[in-house]
């Protein structure tokens, strides 16, 4: 019984000490889900837009020479300078552009089809959950 | 029960405790031309015990995370030293090392490396395209430095004589509006413009934006 106490009473101290974190912490993670940014796209809403989809693969070279979506174009911060013109190679005005990266917690993705929103291709879209999910769809 | 409680306390902070850091967080600003942000983290074990650090990994592939030693005595410093490549990356950049000791490799410390990568010059758009065969109606690029940049644009060249280049300048050397022509669209021409400017003074930098018939 006494033990059990003792047990409440740390189990108390440690909920106060969290809620006060939740309350104040500058850094606290939001109890609400964020809303789903607009050029996010799922591999079900690529499958139904018509003509076709430029593959764009943000991750790194080596990840990229392993395996990748087929046709897709290797374009990342590292080597934008030399695979951008590259890109322009492949890429008609008009066309849709979906970027990917390894995976939804890689936020590589987002910031590569930002810069080339930036750059002049209206529609460019990240993927949900990368490469990971495409890898998941081609599993029987 | 006090003495339990107290127990209970101390056993729940964990040995990690032992790295002292001076700071757990380094915000830097990169000049245009910089390819690299270096971030130095200094710390001191001041524990009892010697203190093993096995696993330093970022967040980025882009950033490595750099140790001279894996153990440090008590009272013994050391440093980690991260470098980000800057690569195309702009703007406000956040990057995490994350340190683990052999002691608690479930908890690591979290450095943050935080950088500010500034966009000196504007190009809007970054390439313009026409289509085979398309009537070669002039497109333009607007070229603007940022304000607060002591940049000036001096010369807008491009490598392609298939491509006309018309430069007008809206506010000298700040603000520039460029008009391409293709002289010819029956066949598919790429061109490279190279935007020269005079900034920084020992490395003056080059932008580039592509024009293309395809």
């Amino acid at each position: 019984m006494r033990a059990l106490r003792q047990a409440g009473v740390i189990l108390l101290i440690a909920l106060g000490l969290a809620g006060v974190t939740a309350a104040v912490h500058p850094k606290r993670p939001s109890f609400l889900a964020p809303p789903r940014d607009p050029n996010e796209v799922s591999l079900a809403q690529t499958k139904q837009w018509p003509g076709t989809v430029l593959w764009v693969d943000a991750r790194s070279e080596s990840d990229f020479a392993s395996e990748h979506v087929p046709d897709a174009i290797c374009l990342n911060f590292d080597n934008w300078t030399d695979q951008f013109p590259k890109f322009l190679d492949h890429y008609s005005p008009g066309q849709r552009v979906v970027v990917y990266c390894s995976a939804t917690s890689c936020q590589l993705s987002r910031e590569i089809a930002e810069k080339l929103r930036t750059s002049g291709v209206e529609d460019a879209y990240f993927l949900e959950g990368g490469w990971e999910a495409w890898k998941q769809q081609k599993r029987p | 029960m006090r003495l339990s409680l107290l127990l209970s306390l101390f056993l729940a902070i964990p040995a990690f405790a032992q790295l002292k850091w001076e700071t757990m967080e380094q915000s830097l600003k990169a000049k245009p031309g910089d390819r690299e942000v270096v971030a130095t983290y200094r710390f001191t074990n001041t524990g009892t015990t010697p203190i093993i650090i096995d696993n330093v990994h970022t967040s980025c592939g882009c950033t490595t995370a750099a140790l001279a030693k894996n153990e440090y005595a008590p009272g013994e410093s050391g440093q980690i030293v991260a470098r980000m490549d800057i690569g195309a990356r702009t703007g406000h950049q956040e990057k995490s090392i994350l340190v683990s000791t052999k002691e608690n490799p479930r908890t690591p410390t979290v450095l943050r490396l935080v950088a500010d990568i500034p966009v000196p010059v504007v190009m809007n758009p970054t390439f313009v395209m026409w289509g085979v065969g398309e009537t070669p109606k002039p497109k333009t690029i607007d070229i603007k430095v940022t304000d607060g940049f002591p940049m000036k644009v001096l010369k807008v060249d491009i490598d392609n004589p298939g491509i006309k280049v018309e430069v007008s300048e809206v506010h000298p050397g700040v603000e520039l509006e460029v008009k391409l022509t293709p002289k010819d669209t029956s066949r598919p021409e790429m061109a490279t413009l190279l935007i020269r400017t005079d900034y920084p003074s020992d490395n003056p930098q080059t932008y580039y934006a592509y024009a293309k018939v395809k």
